[in-house]
């Protein structure tokens, strides 16, 4: 194949093909990325901000809630993490009872919003809920509730990473410790030891998604930082300037983020993840396996409850008949903007991604605008995105979908970035270098071979973009086009007194279609083999 | 038995069905009211009772409306600003306030452009601009929603001031005042009662541990669920809690004294709006007895227009003791307080 690689480009334009397009498609991607963030900066760099809100950081109000937001995102961390890594060990590599289903089960929160989870919470644990009452909504209207529903919320990630780092572990280095210790010890000795960077990764992603939640906060009436810059926004004497301004603490914080993930990932290749070796025996837990799985099965239900709790809402008060009149546009918004945000975001990951996989010069650069952006809060792109787009030059973006796929591509290009990355790391380089020896230009190497390669990664990659896209509140929810808006904005603006059981329709509506489309993504990927 | 092949193009094949059953079913319902012209509103009124007053229109008129909702949080002014944000490359024809203060912000931006809708006569003059820049239309007041299990014997509560004394302490709740009806309430109270006084009875507020809530409908929940016992909010979220059944009881305050806040939604036709035509047509149906009807029955928003049978649970303006107000002057009142307001909150 890679005899027929070497055509039609010369050796000088081959020479430059590959920076020019890494470079360009970097430059799109930066462009996206930072231009918005810099864009209200300059309002402040040029002077536009008022004398009282420069103060206004001058008082100790605003760090003091910082500093409480970035306790309760700690404290989000820490039961996402504890719940996630003993679900991990458990549902990846020990043999309780129907660990498939679980592992499905349990992983499935993941792709929804954490306000919707919190609906349902408060479905169940609300004053007037199924099983509520003075204590649990006093529990959940409060710190505690904010730490439980987004600790059980993001666990999940914690959960498949470790799960996904597990399944990569060394099986020699295993089997060899299974000839000396119990599996207890070969766990906690050997595996979590071994996982610890995915976890590490998980922890930051849990932390970085706690700390710029907006959803489950505002409606839990918890006071967060984030949230008091979104509502910042909404102040009788609004500036863009003055809000970037508050937001700007924020920044060395997703710089920290970022340096934290770096320092824990030095070192290590990309491939920290991956299904290499997922088909291994699993561990015996012996007398503790019925119950380890009653605890895992109690887990689940605990996972599944909010969801049900919804169901049940818009059943008894005739939610579903409803739908059709208050859904309107907002379905196909979502899906519209999703679908196309996701294909920007799989082009862009093949580039970036593989860059990245064979370290070519730029690529961490790249990696790390990705992450910024991801770990940065959404009100900052959400003022950005306002001042910088809405021109008469560019209102066909402002005024349509146009806008909204923008910001996903800038939040979530990470994620395309990323699922690549550790696809191709896991490829060998041989061939493409077997290719460029025949003269094939970069463009041809990825067109003809990479791609190809990693045709079921690509369908991956583009089903986990989509329903980022589709669970996105944040980002889209300050600036959606008129007549525009995605579901999940229509669910949290129709939430305020709005009817309780179509409220509890419209959220289970978007969790039909999250689950539809994971469905057909298992499909489709589950076509040939399971790997 | 399949081979493995047809096996996998029988499961992509169920792959795809699914995702374009998914994709045709939110096409069908996004074609839904509306035809090919189309006009763009930006409210904060609440999308449960404003989205329906656009879905009439939208049958009637074959006009799409294209809407912005606030969220509950920045009620009120997370549109406006977005509208200011806009200003330089106007995107709404139409704002639709909660309140008839929100208005004069825009009007001092230059950013409206006068409509005398043929509906505005029937309004009556205190809640009209007479050059036609803003016009109210349904209204709601500011009451004090009461717990009726946590006050027991107690008295009821008869003023807003009563949120300040000392055996409510503890006991009761209203929105942040940087956001939504509650900001116009407090500057109503600077321009009857002056700045510093106000002030003052909101420092008392504080000493008096009156709960912060981020909006009325919070505050509402707080009444419902008997964590405070009372709270101040509007009419439309009072009409909410005593629908669902809760213990509550409405008071309208200060009947006996310099009398209640009335808020009429106003609807302002923006400059510069890229669809002129059909924002007069949205505006004057916005203003027609049918939009107000619609709105007495959803969110007992109290009908300004006299040739409106009012639903028996909604009270008439002529049968409440208004507070008397400005609205020009509330609005700037609103501005100067802001930065005061912002330190009180804690922001």
């Amino acid at each position: 194949m890679a005899s027929k690689m070497g055509r039609d480009v010369s050796p000088r334009a081959r020479r430059w093909e590959q920076p020019v397009v890494i470079g360009a498609v970097g430059a799109v991607f930066c462009a996206v990325v930072l231009l918005p963030l810099l864009a209200p900066m300059l309002a402040v760099v040029g002077g536009a901000l008022r004398p009282e809100s420069a103060r206004s950081l001058a008082t100790p109000g605003p760090w003091l809630l910082l500093v409480r937001s970035l306790l309760l995102a700690a404290a989000v961390t820490l039961v996402a993490v504890a719940l996630g890594t003993l679900l991990g060990v458990l549902l990846g590599r020990t043999d309780v009872v129907g660990r498939r289903v679980l592992l499905l089960v349990h992983a499935f929160p993941m792709f929804l919003p954490p306000f919707l989870l919190g609906l349902g919470w408060f479905t169940i644990f609300g004053r007037q809920g199924l099983a509520g009452g003075e204590a649990t909504a006093r529990f959940l209207f409060h710190e505690s509730g904010h730490v439980a529903i987004l600790g059980l919320a993001f666990a999940p990630i914690v959960f498949t990473l470790t799960a996904l780092g597990l399944w990569n572990v060394d099986p020699g280095l295993e089997e060899a410790a299974r000839v000396v210790a119990r599996p207890f010890r070969v766990a906690t000795n050997i595996l979590l030891p071994a996982v610890r960077p995915t976890i590490g990764l998980g922890a930051i992603l849990v932390f970085a998604l706690a700390f710029s939640e907006l959803g489950v906060p505002m409606f839990l009436r918890v006071r967060v930082y984030p949230a008091a810059v979104f509502s910042r926004l909404g102040g009788i004497d609004y500036d863009p300037a003055d809000a970037f301004l508050l937001a700007l603490p924020l920044v060395p914080i997703a710089a920290l983020l970022l340096g934290a993930e770096r320092r824990l990932l030095r070192g290590r290749p990309f491939d920290v993840l991956g299904l290499r070796h997922r088909g291994r025996e699993a561990l015996p837990l012996g007398r503790w396996r019925w119950p380890a799985s009653l605890a895992c099965w109690a887990l689940t239900v605990a996972a599944v409850a909010p969801l049900l709790a919804l169901a049940l809402r818009a059943y008894r008060g005739g939610g579903f008949s409803e739908i059709d009149r208050w859904i309107g546009g907002s379905l196909f918004n979502s899906l519209l903007s999703a679908g196309m945000a996701a294909t920007a975001i799989v082009v862009l990951g093949a580039v970036v991604g593989h860059a990245c996989a064979r370290s070519l010069p730029g690529s961490r650069l790249l990696d790390a605008v990705g992450l910024l952006a991801f770990v940065a809060p959404a009100v900052l792109f959400g003022v950005g995105l306002i001042a910088l787009w809405n021109r008469p030059e560019t209102r066909f973006v402002y005024g349509g979908i146009g806008i909204i796929v923008l910001g996903y591509i800038a939040r979530y290009g990470i994620v395309g970035v990323r699922s690549l990355t550790v696809a191709i790391s896991q490829s060998p380089v041989s061939l493409e270098q077997a290719a460029e020896a025949f003269g094939a230009g970069y463009l041809r190497r990825l067109l003809a071979i990479v791609l190809p390669m990693h045709g079921r990664a690509l369908v991956a990659t583009w089903l986990l973009a989509a329903v980022f896209c589709l669970r996105d509140l944040e980002t889209a929810v300050l600036y959606y086009p008129p007549g525009l808006e995605p579901l999940t904005v229509r669910i949290f603006t129709l939430e305020a007194n709005g009817p309780e059981p179509v409220v509890a329709a419209l959220a289970l509506v978007h969790v039909l279609v999250t689950a539809v489309v994971l469905a057909a993504g298992g499909l489709w990927l589950g076509g040939r083999g399971s790997r | 038995m399949l081979s493995d092949r047809s096996r996998t193009l029988l499961k992509r094949f169920l792959a795809v069905f699914l995702l374009l059953a998914v994709v045709l079913l939110a096409w069908i319902l996004r074609q839904k009211g509306g035809g090919d012209r189309s006009v763009v509103v930006y409210t904060s009124v609440d999308q449960v009772f404003s989205a329906p007053v656009f879905r009439r229109f939208e049958e009637e008129t074959r006009i799409r409306v294209r809407a912005v909702f606030d969220t509950e949080e920045t009620k009120s002014t997370g549109v406006l600003n977005r509208l200011v944000a806009e200003a330089a490359e106007p995107q709404a024809d139409v704002f639709w306030s909660g309140d008839s203060v929100r208005p004069f912000v825009l009007v001092e931006r230059g950013l409206v452009e006068p409509y005398l809708s043929p509906e505005a006569e029937q309004v009556p003059v205190g809640f009209r601009a007479a050059d036609g820049t803003w016009t109210g239309t349904a209204a709601r007041a500011r009451v004090i929603l009461v717990n009726r299990q946590r006050i027991g014997e107690r008295p009821l509560p008869r003023s807003v001031r009563d949120l300040s004394d000392p055996r409510w302490k503890g006991e009761a709740a209203i929105a942040n005042p940087l956001f939504g009806t509650t900001t116009m309430h407090v500057a109503a109270w600077a321009s009857a009662w002056g700045e510093d006084e106000t002030k003052r009875f909101l420092e008392a507020l504080k000493f008096n541990e009156v709960r912060i809530a981020s909006s009325n409908g919070e505050v509402k929940r707080l009444v419902i669920s008997g964590e405070v016992t009372i709270g101040l909010t509007d009419t439309d979220d009072a009409f909410v809690a005593l629908q669902s059944g809760a213990p509550v009881e409405v008071v309208y305050p200060d009947q006996d004294g310099f009398g209640t806040l009335i808020m009429p939604t106003a609807v302002v036709r923006m400059r510069g709006g890229p669809n002129s035509e059909a924002a007069r047509r949205l505006i004057d149906f916005l203003l027609s007895a049918k939009a107000e009807s619609m709105l007495a029955a959803s969110g007992a928003h109290m009908p300004l227009r006299r040739d409106i049978e009012r639903p028996g649970h909604v009270r008439g303006v002529g049968e409440i003791r208004a507070m008397e107000v400005d609205f020009a002057e509330i609005a700037r009142q609103m501005e100067r307080m802001q930065p005061w307001l912002r330190r009180w909150a804690g922001m």
